[in-house]
C-alpha cells in the first residue's frame, strides 16, 4: 500500500528505523527502480517544502527590500490611465491652465523642491564596517537625526570627503545650517569628486535660508560639466 | 555534468541570498540598465522592465536559498539572458503572433546557456510544485506549513491542538500525496529528462 511507503520514507529520513529495517529499506531501494525514483521525488518534495516555508520570512524581507531599492532606479510607476479622447485632454488642459493662471502666482523656488539627495552607498562588500553601514542606512531612510552621530563617529576614525558630504546633508536637513556650511566649504576647498556636489549643497543651504542672492552666486560657481548641471540650470532659471 | 569551477561573481548570488542591500544596489547599478534598454527597445516600457528584473531577482533568491545556484559563468551574461528570455516569454503570452525565442541561445557561450537552463528548470519545477500544493486539502496544507516552519513536530502538534502521532502521520502522508501527484504529472517527467 502506498501510504505505508510514504510513512517508511519519512521514518527513514528521520532516522527512526531500526538497523534491520534500515538495511532492508536500502536493499529494496537498490533493487527497485520505481521505488527509488519515488523516493527521490519524495526527497525533492521535502526540499521544496523546506524552501517554501523555511525561508518564507526571509523571502518576504528580501522582496520588501528589493522593491524599496528598485524604486531608487526607476521612475514611479505610471498610474493606469483611462484613455481619453484628445479633445477631452485639450479641454482638461485648458481648464487646468486657466485655474493655474488664477490660483498660482509665480513664486520663489523652495528648498523642499530640491532636496532629493542621492542615496549613500558607502560600504563595499565584506568590509565589515558596521558603523558606516548603519550610518548609510539611517541616511538612506532619511533618518538624518540618527545619521548625524553615526557619521561623526565614522569621521573620527577616517576622514573622507564622501562621508563628510553625507554628514553635511544630514546637518542641513536637521537645520544645523552653519555646521553644514562649514563641512561643505571644507569639501569645496579640497579636490575630491564631491567638490561640485558640495558647492551645490552650499547653494541649497542658502536656498533653505531664503537667501536667494547668495544661492545664485554660489550656483554660478559650479562648472557646466557638473553631472547634475540640469538641476543647477533649472534652479538658476527659477531664481531669475 | 562536468564539474566546472565556481565563477567569482558567485558573491552576487550569495549577496542576494543574504538580502545584502549593497549587493542589490550594485546589481541595479551595474547590470539592470542593460536589461531596461533591451526591454524598452523591444516593445516594453520601464514599468515592465522593473517587473521583469524583480521577478528574476526573486527567482535567483529562491534558487540560491535552496542551495541550488552555483554560478559557473559571469553574472552579467547570465542575468541579462534570464531577463531577456523572461521578457520574450511575456511578449509571447500577450500577443497572438508567436515570438520565436528558440534562437536566443545562439549568441551566448555554453556555460551561460547551461546556467540559464538550470534556473529556468528550477522555476518550472517550483511552479509545478506550487500548483500541486494548492490542490492539497486545507488540513494537509496546514500540517505541512507548520511542519516546515516550526522546529519540532511536538510544537506542530501543540499548535494545531492534535496528537503528536497524528501530525507525524499526516505530514508523511501529505508529503506522499504531493510526491504522487508530482511523479504522475506529465510535465514533471519532461522536466526530469532535462536534468543534467
Amino acid at each position: 500500500m502506498k501510504e505505508e511507503i510514504y510513512l517508511l520514507f519519512d521514518q527513514y529520513l528521520q532516522g527512526e528505523l531500526s538497523e534491520k529495517d534500515r538495511l532492508d529499506f536500502e536493499k529494496q531501494l537498490s533493487e527497485n527502480a520505481e521505488l527509488k525514483s519515488e523516493f527521490e521525488t519524495f526527497k525533492e518534495v521535502q526540499l521544496q517544502l523546506e524552501t517554501k516555508f523555511d525561508f518564507a520570512v526571509d523571502r518576504e524581507t528580501f522582496e520588501t527590500n528589493l522593491k524599496n531599492i528598485s524604486r531608487d532606479y526607476f521612475k514611479p510607476k505610471k498610474a493606469k490611465l483611462i484613455s481619453m479622447k484628445p479633445y477631452v485632454y485639450m479641454a482638461a488642459a485648458t481648464v487646468i491652465l486657466l485655474l493655474g493662471l488664477f490660483l498660482f502666482h509665480p513664486s520663489e523656488p523652495k528648498f523642499e523642491d530640491y532636496n532629493q539627495f542621492e542615496n549613500a552607498y558607502l560600504t563595499e562588500r565584506g568590509e565589515g564596517l558596521e558603523l558606516v553601514k548603519e550610518a548609510e542606512n539611517a541616511f538612506n531612510a532619511k533618518d538624518y537625526k540618527r545619521a548625524i552621530p553615526l557619521f561623526e563617529a565614522v569621521l573620527k576614525e577616517k576622514q573622507s570627503a564622501e562621508i563628510q558630504y553625507f554628514y553635511g546633508i544630514s546637518l542641513l536637513e536637521n537645520n544645523r545650517i552653519k555646521q553644514a556650511e562649514a563641512e561643505f566649504n571644507q569639501i569645496k576647498s579640497g579636490n575630491s569628486v564631491y567638490k561640485n556636489k558640495a558647492i551645490y549643497a552650499l547653494a541649497l543651504a542658502k536656498l533653505k535660508q531664503k537667501d536667494y542672492k547668495s544661492c545664485k552666486e554660489i550656483l554660478l560657481e559650479i562648472p557646466s560639466d557638473y553631472e547634475h548641471y540640469d538641476k543647477v540650470q533649472e534652479l538658476l532659471d527659477k531664481l531669475d | 555534468m562536468i564539474k566546472t569551477q565556481l565563477h567569482p561573481d558567485q558573491y552576487l548570488i550569495e549577496g542576494l541570498a543574504n538580502n545584502d542591500s549593497a549587493v542589490i544596489h550594485s546589481i541595479y547599478k551595474k547590470y539592470v540598465p542593460k536589461v531596461v534598454s533591451y526591454i524598452r527597445n523591444n516593445s516594453g516600457d520601464e514599468d515592465q522592465a522593473q517587473d521583469v528584473v524583480q521577478e528574476i531577482m526573486i527567482l535567483l533568491f529562491n534558487q540560491a536559498k535552496a542551495g541550488k545556484l552555483q554560478l559557473t559563468c559571469p553574472f552579467d551574461a547570465y542575468f541579462f539572458l534570464l531577463c531577456k528570455r523572461k521578457w520574450l516569454n511575456e511578449l509571447k503570452k500577450s500577443s497572438n503572433k508567436g515570438v520565436t525565442i528558440s534562437d536566443d541561445f545562439t549568441s551566448v557561450n555554453e556555460p551561460t546557456e547551461e546556467m540559464v537552463a538550470q534556473t529556468e528548470l528550477f522555476e518550472e519545477k517550483q511552479q509545478l510544485f506550487d500548483a500541486m500544493f494548492q490542490r492539497l486539502g486545507e488540513k494537509c496544507q496546514e500540517v505541512l506549513k507548520w511542519s516546515f516552519t516550526l522546529k519540532s513536530m511536538e510544537e506542530v502538534a501543540q499548535k494545531l491542538n492534535v496528537s503528536y502521532a497524528y501530525v507525524r502521520k499526516k505530514k508523511s502522508l501529505c508529503t506522499g500525496q504531493l510526491t504522487q501527484w508530482i511523479q504522475e504529472h506529465s510535465s514533471f517527467k519532461t522536466l526530469k529528462k532535462q536534468e543534467p
